[in-house]
């Protein structure tokens, strides 16, 4: 991603980086915030409003507001719509910067967890878990096992796709599809040892949905993705060394190989806290750095916490609709984010075999 | 850079993309509702006023097996002794305070079917799509698709208890429910002859109305019994002159099928009608894909299925032609298959004997179906 730099004073371009950047955050801040309020007050129980709000307001202490007239309204506000409004905000936000930190870490523009195969390496692990009823680790051994397998894929990607320190557009994708036929052949022997029960379970990880999301597993999500987000901020400087090429990271005082690994980790990280409980949404990590791009530049620092942001409106928002489309229904989320993140795909290898003079 | 996309070229994608969501959207919802397709077809009359074929073998053709659906509760609105506290089938104990607003669903339809026998088919206030018995077409239903539970659309519906098992999910949302402070009582998720009682009794247990539950229980008993000693007398005796039949499940054209054998319930049907199992023969549990071959070898005189199934493999003519395996096999030849709604065939519940009697008349006696 070369960027077209127009040459300015280092004071202006300070001024105006910082001034991108508020503008930025604070936008797609606000954005997030109206998007979880309207979120929160829709869905298929027909809650108005002010009741949602009085709701809120009582829970944190304040008697202000009707609460809600339905009888079981509290509890599907509480129990059911919250729980799930978070957790379309928090793996969004982990898949949107698991994608950056991917693209900027492999230098390539499609690097994403569900398409090369990351995700559904996370699934194979989780539905192992489903099938098998393993549970050393109560509550967290979906997320455990997610992670390792997700590492393990991660690992097996970077290994396979890089060759003399850059990562080919054809081998990475042939590297996804390769991977992806692996994974989905393990879940295809998971779901023949599975029974029933774990047949559906498993078919619902390949399709991806925040359905049946309750707070126990948010508790388990959230910190995984609040740490793998922090890491990738942290990371993120060092990542706008690496845009220069190992070399020349490696002259400012970068450890190229230790930073290669510790994203690889905090991408498994981030991709497992996504795929534990809602199974595979892809896209997500596609779309959303690369529309942050488009208006902020390559810039890791910003590029990181926004795609964070990015990425919870987007799924926020297409899990709303994915909730109320259908009376009495869930549509599955991957299959949304699938069916607008496949075309943006092909733009992007268009664009990608233009500016990098063929396949490279 | 000149590869951007320029913004009316991306508008004009968003609109194309909302279009065709929206179109999804809307054909999403009508699902439900064509089962009078097979409306020109009576149901079966009783095994005990037909006269059985003499040679069931060798008779050729097909038949759609409807069971005589009698609604008859044992009571009317039963008093519910309640609260109860029953320990359910997963060994969770359930504290039962109202049964008034009740939610029961499986993927057969024989919860709801069950409360309706116990005299309580008022308090049912949401259905799952199996449940289709006479009364019940107006309540919402609450699984999209057979199996889709959706949190917000059943608690929208204020149920006071819930009573299901696990054939329905995802689990989680079964859970949820549970977090909300309803009672969920998880019955044994297994249809089979063996459990008609016990499943019936938990049901009954879990409304308060435990007597009621007794009386049912032990009438479906005695009408099973009774048509299974009325089926005994009609099918040879000799285990080797039964016909050989199979379970198929089949749906669509993309010649993907399931054998039902041990514990899915189609192994005590078929012991029931007097036919001989193939699957047991051949040690097959569960429900599982099926090769050609395999079918093949199994050679089949008979062959059960669902009739929703049958009419998506394009009826006997195109499943033959799709299957050509089962073309090479007693059953195909004779175009022996019985099918029966999907909803009714492994139910196992208040119906279980008149699903046996339209089974048994469809095979030993095929000519009075009309």
């Amino acid at each position: 991603m070369s960027a077209t730099t127009v040459p300015v004073t280092p004071v202006r371009a300070t001024l105006r980086g910082v001034v991108a950047r508020v503008g930025l955050l604070g936008g797609l801040t606000v954005a997030l915030a109206v998007i979880l309020v309207l979120s929160a007050g829709t869905g298929q129980l027909d809650i108005p409003r002010d009741e949602v709000l009085g709701s809120l307001l009582h829970k944190i202490g304040l008697d202000l507001g009707p609460v809600p007239s339905h009888p079981q309204g509290e509890n599907t506000l509480w129990q059911v719509r919250f729980p799930r409004v978070v957790m379309a905000a928090i793996a969004g936000a982990a898949l949107a910067t698991a994608g950056a930190l991917m693209q900027g870490v492999f230098g390539n523009p499609l690097a994403e967890p569900g398409v090369v195969g990351v995700s559904s390496g996370a699934a194979v692990a989780a539905a192992a878990v489903i099938v098998f009823g393993w549970t050393f680790a109560g509550s967290w051994t979906v997320a455990l096992c997610a992670f390792l397998g997700g590492l393990l894929t991660t690992t097996l990607v970077y290994l396979m796709s890089r060759d003399g320190g850059r990562t080919e557009v054809v081998t990475l994708v042939l590297t996804g599809i390769a991977l992806n036929a692996m994974t989905s052949a393990g879940l295809a022997f998971m779901m023949f040892l599975g029974d029933t029960q774990a047949r559906e379970e498993i078919v619902f990880w390949q399709l991806g949905s925040l359905n049946g999301s309750r707070w126990e597993y948010v508790g388990v999500v959230a910190p995984l993705a609040l740490v793998g987000i922090v890491a990738a901020m942290l990371l993120a400087p060092k990542l706008d060394l690496l845009a220069l090429g190992d070399r020349a990271a490696r002259h400012v005082g970068v450890d190229v190989e230790r930073l290669r690994i510790g994203t690889i980790v905090v991408v498994a990280v981030l991709t497992a806290a996504a795929v534990s409980f809602c199974g595979i949404i892809a896209f997500v990590g596609l779309v959303v750095p690369h529309l942050i791009r488009l208006i902020a530049g390559p810039g890791h620092r910003l590029l990181v916490p926004a795609s964070a942001l990015g990425g919870a409106v987007l799924l926020v928002a297409a899990d709303l609709w994915a909730r109320t489309a259908v009376e009495y229904a869930d549509l599955p989320i991957g299959m949304l984010t699938s069916l607008i993140g496949g075309p943006f795909f092909f733009w992007l290898l268009r664009r990608a075999r233009r500016t990098a003079g063929g396949w490279a | 850079m000149p590869a951007a996309l320029r913004p009316p070229a991306l508008g004009v994608l968003a609109a194309l993309l909302a279009l065709l969501l929206g179109a999804c959207g809307i054909s999403a919802g009508g699902g439900h509702g064509s089962d009078d397709a097979e409306g020109s077809t009576s149901a079966a009359p009783p095994l005990a006023d037909v006269e059985p074929i003499a040679d069931v073998r060798s008779w050729e053709g097909e038949k759609i097996a409807v069971p005589r659906d009698e609604l008859d509760p044992v009571a009317e609105n039963p008093a519910q002794d309640l609260p109860a506290t029953v320990t359910d089938s997963q060994g969770t104990r359930v504290k039962i305070t109202d049964a008034s607003r009740v939610l029961a669903l499986d993927v057969y339809g024989t919860l709801s079917r069950t409360v309706h026998e116990l005299g309580l088919g008022d308090t049912l206030i949401g259905r799952d799509v199996s449940t289709q018995f006479a009364g019940t077409e107006d309540l919402p239903l609450v699984t999209q698709n057979g199996h889709d539970l959706n949190a917000e659309a059943i608690l929208g519906l204020d149920p006071t208890l819930i009573i299901t098992d696990t054939s329905l999910g995802p689990w989680d949302v079964v859970l949820q429910m549970r977090d909300a402070g309803i009672p969920v009582v998880v019955v044994d998720s297994h249809r089979g002859l063996d459990n008609v009682v016990s499943l019936t009794n938990e049901v009954a247990a879990a409304l308060g109305v435990p007597a009621e539950g007794k009386k049912l229980a032990e009438r479906i008993q005695a009408e099973v019994d009774a048509i299974v000693e009325q089926i005994a007398a009609v099918a040879p005796a000799d285990q080797g002159q039964r016909l050989r039949t199979v379970f198929l499940y089949v749906r669509g054209q993309s010649g993907v099928y399931y054998m039902f054998g041990e514990g899915s319930g189609a192994d005590s049907l078929i012991d029931a009608i007097g036919a001989y199992d193939v699957a047991e023969e051949i040690g097959w549990n569960g429900m599982k894909p099926l090769t050609d071959e395999g079918l093949i070898a199994a050679q089949p005189d008979l062959v059960l299925m669902m009739s929703k199934g049958l009419d998506s493999a394009g009826g006997v003519d195109g499943l033959l032609e799709r299957l050509p395996a089962l073309a090479e096999t007693p059953a195909g030849q004779h175009r022996r298959f019985v099918a029966m709604e999907d909803s009714e065939i492994l139910g196992f519940g208040p119906a279980t004997a008149s699903v046996l009697d339209a089974l048994a008349v469809a095979v030993y006696a095929p000519d009075a179906i009309k």
